[in-house]
């Protein structure tokens, strides 16, 4: 059976917090963290509330696989922060939605 | 207001070596005529861990997927042939591939503003009578008597920092201060989310509202044209 679009979703949030952590020591973007925290959070949950009973579109489910994949390879906390910009559009991209 | 040529020091005479070569030349010729997705994919492989195309394929289905063009459309090679040469960015060692990636944002600003204005050039200082110029030069300029722009480019968000806003503002108030315009901006290769939020910390007392942002969904606007 498809996933819906919110398990999705859930599972993009979910490799985004792993980001999340691995980044955490670089304490001087500890604000910037947040920021990004805070909005992309928003975004991903928003777009959960409209089209998460959807099921999700062909090829949707390998690529928040993939993305997961990714998220748990990276080590460097830098790298981390900037993925935690680039995994929410990844992951939007893969259920057609603009970030 | 003048433009002119900045004088290299160490730093800028190897950093020239890459920006002349030929693979950000490609990379940038590549993304030009580019979709968002596509440079959404150019922007995770370059800054990815993974060496394995099957992956980068599965994230983005828009581009590989059941429903994306087949083998031989345009569309199609392109996106392969922006995974292929993002891999080869990524390859390079930490350190150059940072600075492979910088090159690439400007080479390809360089091209996109070319496309709607010009002269371009790269790597120019702005002087103002009465003022102390700059050590620094803007990455890319369009020249145009009347509209000229001064444009910063940045791979990432966080590359967003006070001392940047706070040249691009000085420049524009220089022109002002002549009775001139100069169009100042960021051109970033990261999501505008991002990008905002970052400017809204570091901006300080600095005013955004004379500071153009160009995020990567909208590159497209550099040259006066729609998102693809």
């Amino acid at each position: 059976m498809p996933a819906t679009t919110a398990a999705l979703l859930a599972r993009a949030r979910a490799a985004f917090d792993v980001l999340a952590a691995t980044a955490e020591p670089v304490t001087d973007e500890l604000q910037y963290l947040a920021d990004l925290e805070t909005v992309w959070g928003a975004r991903l949950q928003a777009v959960s509330d409209a089209r998460g009973a959807e099921e999700a579109p062909p090829g949707a489910e390998p690529a928040i696989e993939a993305l997961e994949a990714e998220a748990a390879a990276i080590t460097d906390p830098h790298r981390a922060i900037d993925w935690m910009s680039t995994l929410p559009q990844v992951a939007l991209a893969a259920i057609g939605e603009t970030a | 207001m003048r433009f002119m040529e900045a004088r290299p020091d160490g730093r800028a005479v190897v950093y020239a070596h890459i920006q002349a070569d030929p693979l950000v030349l490609r990379a940038a010729d590549l993304l030009a005529d580019a979709t968002t997705t596509q440079r959404l994919l150019a922007r995770a492989v370059m800054n990815g861990e993974s060496a394995d195309p099957a992956r980068w394929r599965a994230m983005f289905p828009a581009l590989f997927g059941p429903s994306a063009p087949g083998p031989g459309d345009p569309a199609r090679d392109r996106s392969e042939a922006i995974l292929g040469v993002s891999l080869e960015v990524a390859d390079r060692g930490e350190q150059t591939r940072s600075q492979f990636r910088g090159a690439v944002v400007e080479a390809l600003a360089e091209r996109l503003l070319a496309g709607r204005t010009g002269p371009v050039r790269r790597e120019r200082r702005i002087l103002f009578d009465g003022r102390p110029a700059e050590i620094h030069p803007y990455d890319v300029t369009a020249e145009r008597e009347g509209a000229a722009e001064a444009w910063d480019c940045k791979w990432g968000a966080r590359g967003i920092k006070a001392d940047v806003i706070h040249q691009l503002d000085d420049a524009r108030r220089g022109a002002a201060d002549e009775g001139g315009k100069l169009l100042v901006g960021l051109v970033v290769f990261d999501a505008r989310r991002s990008c905002e939020v970052r400017l809204v910390r570091e901006r300080g007392p600095v005013s955004l509202d004379g500071l153009r942002l160009v995020a990567l969904e909208g590159l497209d606007r550099l040259a006066g044209r729609k998102p693809a």
